[in-house]
């Protein structure tokens, strides 16, 4: 008899624990048969009977993949419990014949309707919450603007996931190179000449590991102004990513600020940096700044293996012609040309239709970079390439 | 009533001076049980690669580290071959006569295998520790080329055959989260951070480790590591800092911290000169914090 009660309270414990497995699941954790296997497989472990915080962390070592879902755990667990108790005792309640009181109760409990309607099967409800949940997901559609401290290391995270993937996007296609060519046959030969021809030492290639060069140009006109804790960052992020970066800045003439950046700290080289560029928020005039790089640096700094990376809103007060021009001669002598708009993303925003429309064509990646979601767009496009 | 599992793990640990909390002996305890590799991320210096090595000691099993480095590949990873002892052995080979076939398997044979880590973990003589550190600064491609090994437990050496894992070994893979591991590993393994500890727990894992140090200097200098934790620093310095310093405290014979020993001693804790130029600047902020929090302590 005793061990009848044992199987069938384990099987109930079972049973709720793929009901919480299930309800984590709503709530965005990705969770498949194998986590279940495995959540049921350490509750055994465990025993039904350990303490109650075990029981939890036992759960949580198991169905977590992340420190965000470890912070998002606890509450979840917590949550799923108490109204899961709630709905055990209501349902012994209401077989009192007390329905009235349990209505009540289930009334003023929100929370408590929408587990008990997804226990029933209706998760309707539950993913329009999923969507507003996660802390991390509202972030997505927060500007830069806005951002607080804490926000904006999150947001660096993302930048430099760009930068590292703009730096190894092309190395795959050197992965074949790599595998066949290891043995340098010739140096091999070569080198054991001098022995007679008796092969002892053996010479090894490898493809270099080849970094991409990156151009950044970046807007510092005062409709940028907004965005300047961004640009900072960015600028910051793709500094310590890259070895060989250009970086220059533009409002209505260009300025290399390479050298500047080098060797110091950085947040305190810009913020210097924005006092002595002369006209650093002032106006725009994208055309000419650019026709100021094809004419001294572009032949220099731009082949097949630079990325042209510009930073700008695309309001344009001056020529569109020589904008148009300018983006055709980079675009045919770099790798790539990525364009990221910062304001794209807000809703008063309207493009200088002219300026962008005359740069569009010569843009291999156009991207809205307004908040951290678009960010996250811009990492998994990267990857996909 | 603690669970005879976890208890057992927890005493291990102890008897190793591992400092421990519920979360990491859960965690332990799990991967052993389930025989799952256990992921650990958390900034440096919180004593995520020592895990590993009390993890190796309290199972009595050997250690295997494979250190993960950008560009790290699978031969380097895996196993080669001996190249210049196979050449030795072939021209030594010459006079007899025996068949290329004969020679041929002689000079393929385990002796001029040259196991590296992987390789070395799946063969070993018993279930090893194996440490993976620092994953996230290999490639991504090395990353699933892992979890290939990590779900067969098998290589593949085409001269040879496939050689399958005599015991399985319990894995323990380090990242610092510079870069963000794919969703597919994370799957494959339970999941552990560990941040910096608490004021109490540094204070305990310091009289652990610098067993002769002052009680009051060792409550100093967590006092004083955990207010730098707070302010701004490039490099934040974790608990290897901490006893480092207290050690170097502690064999210089000092029993309290002053402004001047923080000053000249600075360097043993902050590794990056801005943030040292930072803290001298902001050095007596930081010690009013301090003071005043030991003050009341002695109340």
């Amino acid at each position: 008899m005793a061990q009848k009660e044992l199987i069938k309270r384990r099987t109930a414990l079972s049973a709720n624990i793929i009901g919480f497995c299930r309800f984590i699941r709503q709530k965005g954790f990705r969770i498949g048969p194998i986590e279940e296997v495995d959540a049921l497989k350490a509750i055994e472990i465990l025993q039904p009977y350990a303490a109650p915080q075990d029981f939890q962390l036992c759960m949580k070592t198991v169905l977590c993949r992340s420190l965000q879902q470890q912070r998002k755990f606890d509450e979840l667990y917590r949550q799923y419990w108490t109204e899961l108790e709630k709905a055990v005792d209501s349902k012994v309640v209401e077989s009192e014949g007390d329905g009235q009181k349990s209505k009540n109760s289930a009334s003023q409990q929100p929370s408590f309707q929408a587990l008990k309607s997804w226990l029933q099967g209706n998760t309707q409800a539950e993913k329009e919450e999923v969507a507003t949940y996660s802390a991390f997901e509202a972030m997505g559609q927060k500007d830069f603007s806005t951002f607080s401290e804490d926000e904006l290391t999150e947001v660096l995270q993302l930048i430099q996931m760009i930068a590292r993937s703009l730096a190894f996007q092309f190395s795959r296609r050197q992965k074949k190179a790599k595998r066949s060519a290891r043995l340098d046959l010739r140096r091999t030969l070569r080198l054991n000449l001098r022995r007679g021809g008796e092969i002892m030492d053996l010479a090894f290639q490898k493809p270099p590991r080849n970094k991409r060069k990156i151009v950044l140009l970046c807007d510092v006109s005062k409709s940028m102004d907004l965005y300047s804790q961004f640009l900072i960052q960015f600028i910051y992020a793709f500094q310590n990513a890259y070895r060989s970066i250009e970086t220059f800045v533009f409002s209505t003439s260009l300025h290399r600020v390479s050298q500047q950046l080098k060797d110091k700290d950085y947040k305190e080289a810009l913020t210097e940096l924005s006092q002595s560029v002369p006209d650093w928020s002032g106006g725009t005039r994208i055309g000419e700044s650019l026709t100021t790089f094809c004419k001294d640096y572009a032949s220099k700094m731009l082949n097949r293996n630079t990325i042209v990376l510009i930073l700008s809103d695309g309001w344009d007060t001056g020529n569109v012609d020589a904008l148009k021009t300018s983006m055709k001669q980079i675009h045919s002598k770099a790798a790539k040309v990525i364009w990221l708009n910062p304001l794209a993303g807000n809703p008063a925003f309207e493009p200088s239709v002219q300026g962008m429309t005359a740069a569009m064509p010569y843009i291999d990646i156009f991207a809205s970079a307004h908040n951290a979601a678009s960010l996250r767009k811009i990492v998994s496009h990267l990857r996909k390439r | 009533m603690e669970h005879s599992g976890l208890a057992h793990i927890k005493d291990l640990l102890q008897k190793q001076a591992y400092v421990t909390e519920p979360s990491i002996v859960m965690s332990i305890f799990l991967a052993k049980q389930l025989k799952k590799p256990l992921l650990i991320e958390g900034p440096a210096g919180v004593g995520k690669t020592e895990i590993a090595k009390v993890m190796a000691k309290a199972l009595e099993t050997d250690l295997i580290r494979l250190q993960c480095y950008e560009g790290l590949d699978a031969p380097q990873a895996l196993y080669e071959w001996n190249y210049q002892h196979q050449l030795l052995h072939l021209k030594m080979d010459e006079q007899t006569d025996s068949s290329l076939e004969e020679k041929e398997k002689n000079i393929f044979s385990d002796k001029f295998l040259l196991k590296r880590p992987l390789l070395q973990a799946i063969t070993h003589h018993q279930a090893p520790v194996l440490l993976i550190d620092e994953i996230d600064r290999a490639d991504e491609e090395f990353e699933s080329f892992l979890l290939e090994l990590l779900s067969d437990w098998q290589i593949s050496i085409p001269e040879i055959g496939t050689i399958q894992a005599t015991h399985i070994p319990q894995v323990i893979v380090t990242s610092n989260r510079v870069r963000e591991l794919s969703e597919a590993l994370r799957r494959r393994c339970l999941y552990l951070y560990i941040s910096y500890p608490t004021f109490e727990k540094e204070v305990q894992i310091v009289q652990q480790k610098v067993p002769g140090i002052d009680d009051r200097l060792g409550q100093q200098i967590c006092l004083f590591m955990q207010e730098l934790r707070k302010t701004k620093l490039d490099k934040i310095p974790g608990v290897a800092e901490t006893l480092d310093w207290a050690q170097a405290l502690a064999a210089l014979h000092i029993d309290h911290l002053d402004k001047e020993i923080v000053e000249s001693t600075l360097g043993i804790v902050l590794k990056d000169w801005q943030d040292i130029r930072q803290t001298q600047l902001s050095l007596s902020e930081l010690f009013e914090k301090v003071g005043a929090i030991s003050k009341l302590d002695q109340l």
